[in-house]
């Protein structure tokens, strides 16, 4: 029994030794950067350039990019302009204008993929490249936006900014999952042939009121 | 071991003068694309300069910085994984898979998109040896995964392909019609296809662009939809980066995502700018973190710059040699000049070809969002492959002549004097016999004048 002990002892001695030795790969990848890193680099401040943050700048860029722009005078015409526009879509999901797919996080794939039509509010749009951030707590769904046949974003004139920097700037929280959306979905990489409606949206437009 | 280097599959690819030429055009179009994009924003430069420093800063507090995102990624209910190295990246993701995929009579299913750094980890050739159903989504990289081809571009997938070679392999695995090619018809072909591998998948997998110590969070920047389209339909998220995708913090974002499209394609954003930060209730993240080469290129003075690079591929689109030679001539995941500067840090002997793949004309230091020095960084890996021994013997020898001669100006002289004549003499045939003679492979020398500069000055000037 004292020789059972002490195998004991001295195995668990053994493992315990190894296991202190053997470094994890956390371990390895922090000691080779803290050794190979040069000395500290002053970090710069990001200044918030200026720039044109009109609704016709926003207009011209999203244009170029595939999307299209519509302006409204009030929110509540946005009806009318998803009547107007996409009469002929049938599965609508929106939380702003007249919706038949109920869309929320239990929603099943099955019910996602028949979604022709999404119609959901936009944060802030940046007017140097159209595009508009979209945070999770409008989407209904996180994959709402990415699977809708069609994508509708409803946007507050006063929410358009010029450039990143104001953007960033004033977005104050990007909550779990954000997204900033700029035009259709697209790929040029078939002979840098642009095609537009990849495998996100077929076609965008922004609502602007 | 003996594998091509550069200048041979170099030499292959500019066997059909045509299509090197359409090659040089296409890439050069991006460049073109590229510079209608920046041109117009005051402000660039400026731009490229914060980028710059806020990545030279970063990579000064590297580790701070990964313990920081580390901990507020934990906190957000994302799982945190590090691997010293490609195998053990492959590792970490496959366990990952079969440890939350129970499935019964099939294999499990993983949608990808774009990742370099699982390309450099060569992932889905094991995922698929460990019965692991991968499925590349981005198109560009489902086109060459089809082909069982590498990327020849990191940002433009299949840019070596012609719409035709496209409409083959969607031909032979897709069932579209025998010719066609009508680029809207194949990329709505691939569209439907990979609707079903979406919605039925059980894993997404992605790579991260920008990873943000601040918050936790991770960007991913995409055009096609696909990476959101994947991981919004899974239940799992995988998040792959190399360590160098830290920045500080979210509002430095405004600096990156106004200079990597419209450095990488001539758009001013992309598509998609995601920002992940926690997972949907029941559903899991994980993000791995991968060093595999990165901390040893931390470690060296003069090349330690190259890990700020944003993967835009802008260098690549204007270099002449990458235009002309196309990115499978590189034998490395990334090509282009800045896969030159990364690859020897890797494997010295097999990519010692690579910095002398270029001209040193600058033009991709001059499009570098993060001004990287990339052509002085060329010019010292050279140093290094002569000084490691690695010239090829005949370059060796013909630079230990040239030294030589250029030493005793009595011989240089004569030299010189027998080219001149010889020069005039010989026939043509012979002077610019490529075999002898390689640098008349497209060159013409030029008349040889009566007398050598030294000379006339002697005669005139004295």
């Amino acid at each position: 029994m004292f020789s059972c002990s002490k195998f004991h002892f001295e195995g668990g001695l053994g493992i315990y030794l190894s296991q202190k030795r053997k470094m994890t790969s956390r371990e390895k990848i922090l000691a080779s950067i803290a050794s190979n890193k040069p000395t500290l680099v002053t970090l710069p401040n990001v200044p918030i350039f200026e720039g044109d943050g009109s609704i016709e700048r926003f207009k011209t860029v999203l244009e170029g990019i595939g999307g299209t722009a519509v302006e409204l005078t009030t929110k509540a015409e946005c009806q009318e302009a998803i009547d107007k526009y996409y009469h002929d879509l049938v599965n609508v999901a929106s939380d702003i204008v007249k919706a038949n797919v109920a869309v929320n996080l239990d929603t099943t794939k099955e019910i996602l993929e028949q979604v022709d039509l999404a119609v959901i509010q936009g944060e802030i749009g940046v007017a140097e490249n159209g595009t508009v951030w979209v945070p999770e707590s409008n989407m209904l769904n996180r994959a709402l936006p990415f699977i809708t046949q069609h994508l509708v974003l409803v946007l507050d004139k006063n929410n358009i900014v010029a450039n990143m920097q104001q953007a960033y700037d004033k977005l104050e929280d990007i909550g779990n999952y954000g997204v900033f959306i700029a035009g259709p979905s697209k790929t040029a990489d078939i002979e840098q042939s642009l095609v537009i409606g990849a495998h996100g949206a077929r076609s965008m437009m922004v609502l602007i009121y | 071991m003996n594998h091509p280097d550069h200048p041979e599959l170099a030499e292959a690819f500019n066997k059909d003068f045509e299509r090197t030429t359409w090659h040089d055009e296409t890439l050069w179009f991006v460049r073109q694309k590229r510079d209608k994009a920046v041109y117009p924003v005051p402000e660039f430069q400026d731009l490229r300069t914060l980028a710059s420093e806020i990545k030279d800063h970063t990579l000064s507090n590297l580790d701070n910085y990964l313990i920081e995102f580390e901990e507020n990624a934990t906190k957000n209910g994302v799982k945190v994984h590090w691997a010293a190295d490609a195998t053990e990246h492959n590792q970490i993701v496959m366990e990952i898979i079969k440890n939350s995929c129970k499935v019964e009579g099939r294999n499990a299913r993983l949608v990808k998109s774009k990742s370099m750094l699982t390309e450099e980890c060569h992932l889905n050739g094991f995922l698929e040896k460990n019965n692991i159903d991968v499925v590349d989504t981005d198109l560009g990289e489902r086109i060459v995964q089809f082909r069982n081809e590498p990327p020849s571009h990191i940002v433009l997938p299949a840019i070596h392909l012609k719409k035709e070679d496209v409409g083959e392999t969607f031909h032979k695995h897709l069932g579209t019609t025998k010719g066609e090619k009508d680029p809207q018809i194949l990329t709505e072909a691939a569209r439907q296809h990979l609707r079903g591998k979406f919605v039925a998948t059980d894993v997404a997998l992605t790579g991260i662009n920008f990873a943000i110590a601040e918050t936790g969070s991770f960007v991913v920047c995409t055009n096609e939809g696909n990476a959101d389209l994947g991981v919004n339909l899974a239940k799992v998220h995988i998040a792959c980066m190399g360590i160098e995708k830290i920045i500080p913090k979210l509002h430095h974002l405004s600096v990156y995502t106004r200079l990597l499209a419209r450095s990488a394609t001539g758009q001013p954003v992309t598509t998609y700018t995601s920002h992940f930060t926690k997972p949907v209730k029941g559903k899991e993240m994980h993000i791995v973190i991968v060093d595999n080469g990165r901390t040893q290129q931390l470690g060296r003075e003069d090349f330690r710059s190259s890990l700020k690079c944003i993967r835009c591929g802008a260098c690549m689109n204007t270099c002449p040699v990458y235009r002309r030679s196309g990115g499978h001539s590189y034998d490395f995941t990334v090509p282009g000049p800045i896969g030159a500067i990364l690859s020897p840090n890797i494997d010295l002997h097999k990519h010692k070809s690579l910095p002398f793949a270029s001209t040193l004309c600058g033009s991709c230091s001059d499009v570098c969002p993060v001004k990287i020095d990339i052509h002085v960084q060329l010019y010292k890996w050279r140093q290094i492959v002569g000084q490691a021994n690695e010239l090829p013997a005949a370059k060796k020898w013909a630079m230990k002549g040239m030294a030589k001669v250029l030493s005793m100006p009595k011989v240089y002289n004569l030299s010189g004097k027998l080219a001149r004549g010889a020069l005039r003499i010989l026939p043509h045939g012979l002077t610019h016999n490529q075999s002898m003679n390689p640098w008349a492979k497209a060159r013409e020398l030029p008349d040889a004048p009566k007398q050598s500069f030294k000379e006339w000055y002697e005669e005139n000037r004295k």
